[in-house]
């Protein structure tokens, strides 16, 4: 391959413009649901005062809406990202948005209508069959939502592999094995990285889909008085393999764009070597095991499956750090790399995945859990990895899509408004970080002053005014290339 | 392991990071090099990292197994607990067998919940998360933990439970 590849190959506008699609619903759903999360920081600093169900309502739209903006942009820029190579069937993505956007839609109306207020991991059996604050038909709302959801990233999930699979035949040429193997032919078509990873993602996240159904039937069962409490332990780790594992894929999305529009800037290719590829493929062992940490306080799980966990942990951190992000920085060292909005955004997401990734193995360390687990420290590591990672590496590609296929350059001040959303998100969760060492209990409607809450919120929502005037002046770039890039994608300019 | 010295670690960690991550930002769009002489250094800075980053990890790995909070392993490390205290969990209260307990000794939690998940926290009276432990319907979590010094601690529920959550507290006298 070359250095780079145009996103463009002429035929692939429709493609393309699902992409778009996809991921501008993701940023604009971004935004709303970053304005709910200011809104709580200025609850726990006292700037805001609200009655307590409301904080756990805008606590619960935050987390499931985040999480879906974050996962449905990455899922868009998955699609362009490979579509100059390979062929999507439209109609199973459309399919896949449609059901995702009727999902996606039922959260806020169980929350802002019903009052439903679970949190967005909705903790089996909570909000089914005790007085929890919430009307009955939110909680069926909300669990329809996810199921909409959850066969939405099925249907995508079916698209991406059913695009590899007609270009290379079978799972195994898709996952790079001859390649690493070093079996495969001189001039053979090997799949470029971000296939690879779109392989990867297609067959893990019809897995973890599969474990949402496990949980997503206890409770309906459970709500429709068809049974009594199911085992609480099994759904939460049925609960957990589906949260962990599709938060995880959305970080390896991200990171596969990041393979894809890198080397726009570096003039460098990121091929595809067996390091690299083995790099990926280690993601389809390493996002299963961790997710066992969500469990290390539940002491009735068998001792060896925390054990598990803490090795997982401590073991999906190695490829990504030495593997992908080590490649990444090796694409750009001493390349003369072109400054530019998406190449801040990579590096803040390169970043952002390995400092949150610390935070991560530190938590995950069993002994330390216990003083961390259920803290502040928990969205301070994963909103690290989040925001300024995987959701950075999205918005680095969906600048990089729209930039390219609408012709615009970007001004001085748009460079320094990618580096205002690094430096505030940054600051923002240091202030996390903080607050979850000295004890401050998340998913909490008030700041407990031994702990300093109070204060470090303060100083958090000053952070993310930092990162919201960078992100405005983003958002005010994306919103006049979208006209443009559009009509580039019909074939109109 | 205190939440600070955690921190410490963690800020430590973070920060090289940080530095390793400024050199290459530093030197990205600069003169450039070519990519095959930048690859083979980087081939060999890769190769000297791993070993001791994959070294470490094994190390911590197995020195943290001792400080498991687990039964068996807190047993082994405090020896067998003097007291055992029932927790019951329900929304939004907490009922301990009773509340007061010998400071600087094993005690035994036994800790189960009625209705939903909830979790056992202990915070020491200088505000410190001591310990913790999930309280679950339909099974029974054991924490033996020393508590260090007397005081009154507080306890409170630290997984979400409903609206009221926040307000589920309780005190434990330690002597």
């Amino acid at each position: 391959m070359g250095a780079y590849e145009s996103i463009q190959n002429g035929r692939n506008g429709p493609a393309l413009r699902v992409a778009l699609v996809y991921m501008y619903t993701g940023f604009i759903l971004f935004l709303l649901m970053g304005l709910l999360g200011l809104l709580m920081r200025m609850l726990h600093a006292e700037l805001l005062r609200l009655p307590p169900q409301w904080y756990y309502r805008l606590m619960t739209l935050h987390g499931a809406g985040m999480v879906a903006a974050a996962l449905l942009a990455a899922m868009g820029g998955g699609i362009a990202a490979t579509s100059n190579r390979l062929t999507h069937d439209l109609r199973w993505l459309w399919t896949a948005y449609i059901l995702y956007f009727v999902g996606v839609g039922l959260v806020p109306l169980a929350v802002l209508f019903g009052g439903f207020a679970a949190g967005w991991t909705i903790i089996y059996p909570l909000g089914v069959a005790y007085a929890s604050g919430w009307t009955a038909w939110s909680t069926f709302a909300f669990l329809l939502g996810y199921l909409l959801v959850a066969l939405g990233f099925a249907a995508y999930c079916i698209a991406m592999l059913q695009a590899v699979l007609r270009r290379y035949g079978s799972l195994s040429r898709a996952l790079g094995w001859p390649v690493i193997s070093g079996r495969a032919q001189p001039g053979e078509d090997v799949p470029y990285l971000q296939e690879v990873v779109a392989t990867v993602v297609g067959i893990c996240g019809l897995i973890a889909v599969l474990a949402g159904a496990a949980a997503l039937v206890p409770y309906f069962a459970h709500n429709l008085n068809l049974t009594g409490l199911v085992d609480p332990l099994f759904v939460k780790e049925m609960i957990f393999l589906f949260g962990h594992t599709a938060v995880n894929l959305n970080i390896y999305l991200a990171a596969g764009l990041a393979y894809a529009s890198l080397p726009a800037y570096t003039g460098r290719p990121w091929k595809t070597t067996p390091l690299s590829a083995l790099g990926v493929n280690l993601v389809m062992i390493f996002v299963f095991l961790p997710y066992f940490h969500h469990l290390y306080q539940d002491f009735a799980q068998p001792v060896f499956l925390s054990a598990i966990g803490q090795f997982g942990s401590y073991g999906v951190g190695v490829p990504a750090l030495l593997i992908t992000v080590f490649g990444g920085l090796t694409l750009a060292y001493r390349s003369g790399m072109r400054w530019a909005v998406p190449t801040i955004l990579t590096f803040v997401g390169f970043w952002g995945w390995v400092f949150g990734g610390i935070g991560a193995v530190v938590d995950s360390t069993i002994a330390v859990n216990q003083v961390f687990h259920n803290t502040l420290w928990v969205p301070a590591h994963f909103h690290t990895y989040y925001l300024l990672g995987a959701v950075a590496l999205t918005w680095a590609y969906l600048y990089h899509l729209a930039t390219e296929l609408s012709g615009r350059h970007e001004s001085r001040t748009s460079r320094l408004a990618a580096w205002l959303y690094g430096i505030g998100g940054a600051g923002f969760v240091m202030m996390f970080f903080t607050a979850g060492a000295a004890g401050q209990p998340r998913r909490f409607a008030v700041s407990i002053p031994s702990t300093g809450e109070q204060t470090w919120a303060f100083l958090a929502t000053l952070f993310v005014l930092v990162l919201a005037l960078g992100l405005l002046w983003l958002t005010y770039d994306l919103v006049t290339r979208l006209g443009p890039a559009w009509a580039r994608a019909r074939g109109r300019a | 392991m205190s939440g600070w010295a955690a921190f410490g670690v963690f800020l430590l960690l973070g920060a090289a990071w940080t530095a390793a991550w400024a050199f290459v930002a530093a030197r990205s769009g600069g003169s450039p090099l070519g990519y095959e002489d930048v690859s083979r250094g980087a081939a060999r800075v890769r190769r000297l990292l791993a070993t001791p980053i994959l070294l470490v990890l094994a190390v911590v790995y197995l020195v943290s197994l001792r400080w498991f909070p687990y039964p068996s392993f807190a047993t082994q490390r405090l020896g067998p607990p003097s007291v055992r205290v029932e927790v019951r969990a329900r929304q939004w209260a907490w009922e301990l067998s009773r509340t007061e307990v010998p400071a600087n000794q094993p005690v035994e939690f036994a800790a189960t919940a009625v209705d939903v998940n909830h979790g056992f926290g202990i915070y020491s009276p200088s505000g410190r998360l001591v310990a913790q432990v999930q309280a679950m319907p339909a099974y029974v979590n054991r924490l033996v933990v020393s508590l260090p010094g007397p005081g009154t601690y507080t306890i409170r529920c630290l997984e979400y439970c409903g609206i009221p959550h926040h307000g589920m507290a309780a005190t434990l006298e330690v002597k």
